[in-house]
């Protein structure tokens, strides 16, 4: 039985990253790490701060989402900075929502196993929600006192990002999207092929436009990205085949199977309690559907898992205060269930 | 000199501690160095991202670990 257990994990090892490693991990690591050293996240943070109007607040903080952290660890102390540094509380809490829920990581690990369609949905679903989720923290905390005076701004402002670098990421964009969505049919080796040449030409790119010193930079917070997030996935993945193998495949079909609001709410309560690094939920997602989750549910547990889990609670609690984290935790839930229902019966019907 | 690190206690923000140390024995520099885990009060010093280093009070390198040679080189007295 135990020997059966460990099997199962290693074969969900082989399956989710083994074929995956080179043709999107690597690249998708490679894309967050030039954003971090290609994109000025603190100019993107800085517009964030004194926009007044949530018109335009609200969409430009989603958007930056997708950029300023590619990991939920990062995102508690960028939200708070962004609130104590005087942004709205809507905005802090679309960021921390946004960035968990749809970074750019996981939405490609996310494509590669699950589809397109299942992407497209979970980018926006949580745009929806996003936005949902900050007018509701704006109107219950529109009168709530600031806790001191933001400090002066100190910024000398360039450009977000410089045009060049523009299209070096452009190139790591396509080398990433190219295997894994264009080339949908065809043998794993042509795939590699196909993502052989397309980094080829980035590295050719880069060497002739980027300083040494800059592609440096560039690996080496590349790196920290795989040190970081690899061993959880790694981790995150083997349980997830171990999972598989233990829960009877009767209990998913009763209480996760179909699309109705009980299976959707059941499936954001995980979501919403359990940790999941990120990425690792993709893989967990697949192996339940494959054990008869529905795709509603399947979608209100690929936006909570990542975005909202225990330890983070409480770590936005300590920040933000208890009122708002137990706000924020319950429009996330209410919202997870809605989308997860109305995406099953409407847009994902199969 | 007063340096701070400013960060939750991620491994990139022990890495900055790290580095901030080496460039300072490497600069042969007697700073006072300390580590603000708590967010509030950094984020009152005017940090987003992290890990940020702090030099008397100026938020001199965020959302990223200095190499130690970029270090060096923000640290160097000015004269």
């Amino acid at each position: 039985m135990i020997a059966e257990v460990i099997l199962a994990g290693l074969s969900a090892l082989k399956d989710y990253i083994a074929t995956h490693v080179l043709t999107c991990l690597v690249p998708a690591f490679l894309l967050a790490g030039g954003i971090v050293t290609f994109v000025s996240r603190e100019v993107i943070l800085d517009y964030l701060g004194e926009q007044a109007s949530k018109l335009k607040s609200f969409p430009l903080a989603a958007a930056a989402s997708f950029f300023v952290a590619a990991c939920s660890c990062t995102v508690i102390p960028v939200a708070s900075g962004l609130y104590y540094g005087g942004a709205g509380i809507g905005v802090a809490f679309i960021v921390l929502w946004v960035a968990p829920a749809t970074n750019i990581l996981a939405l490609v690990y996310t494509g590669s196993i699950l589809g397109g369609g299942m992407v497209v949905s979970r980018i926006a679903a949580a745009l929806v929600m996003a936005f949902a989720v900050g007018a509701v923290m704006t109107a219950v905390f529109r009168s709530a006192a600031r806790p001191q005076d933001p400090p002066a701004a100190t910024a000398v402002r360039g450009p977000i990002v410089v045009g060049e670098r523009l299209i070096l990421l452009g190139l790591v964009l396509v080398s990433l999207l190219a295997p894994n969505y264009v080339v949908r049919t065809g043998t794993y080796a042509y795939k590699v092929l196909v993502w052989a040449v397309l980094t080829g030409l980035v590295a050719v790119y880069a060497a002739r436009t980027v300083p040494r010193e800059q592609i440096r930079a560039w690996l080496r917070e590349t790196w920290w990205f795989v040190r970081i997030i690899f061993p959880l996935l790694l981790a995150g993945v083997f349980v997830v085949g171990v999972i598989g193998k233990l829960l009877p495949e009767s209990w998913i079909r009763t209480w996760l199977g179909g699309n109705g609001l009980q299976a959707s709410f059941l499936a954001t309560m995980i979501g919403a309690v359990s940790y999941f690094a990120t990425m690792t939920e993709a893989p967990f997602v697949d192996t339940l559907m494959k054990l008869g989750m529905g795709p509603g549910p399947a979608l209100a547990l690929l936006l909570t898992g990542p975005g909202l889990s225990l330890p983070n609670w409480l770590a936005i609690a300590r920040v933000f205060g208890a009122w708002k984290s137990v706000v924020y935790v319950t429009t996330i839930m209410v919202l997870g269930t809605l989308v997860g229902w109305f995406f099953g019966n409407f847009i994902l019907v199969r | 000199m007063k340096i701070q690190i400013a960060g939750p206690g991620c491994p990139r923000c022990q890495a900055t501690e790290q580095n901030v140390i080496n460039a300072c024995a490497a600069l042969d520099l007697a700073a006072d160095i300390s580590h603000i885990y708590d967010v509030k009060q950094y984020a009152a010093l005017g940090v987003r991202m992290t890990p940020a280093v702090i030099v008397d009070g100026k938020v001199v390198s965020s959302g990223r670990v200095p190499t130690v040679e970029e270090l060096k080189k923000l640290l160097k007295p000015q004269d």
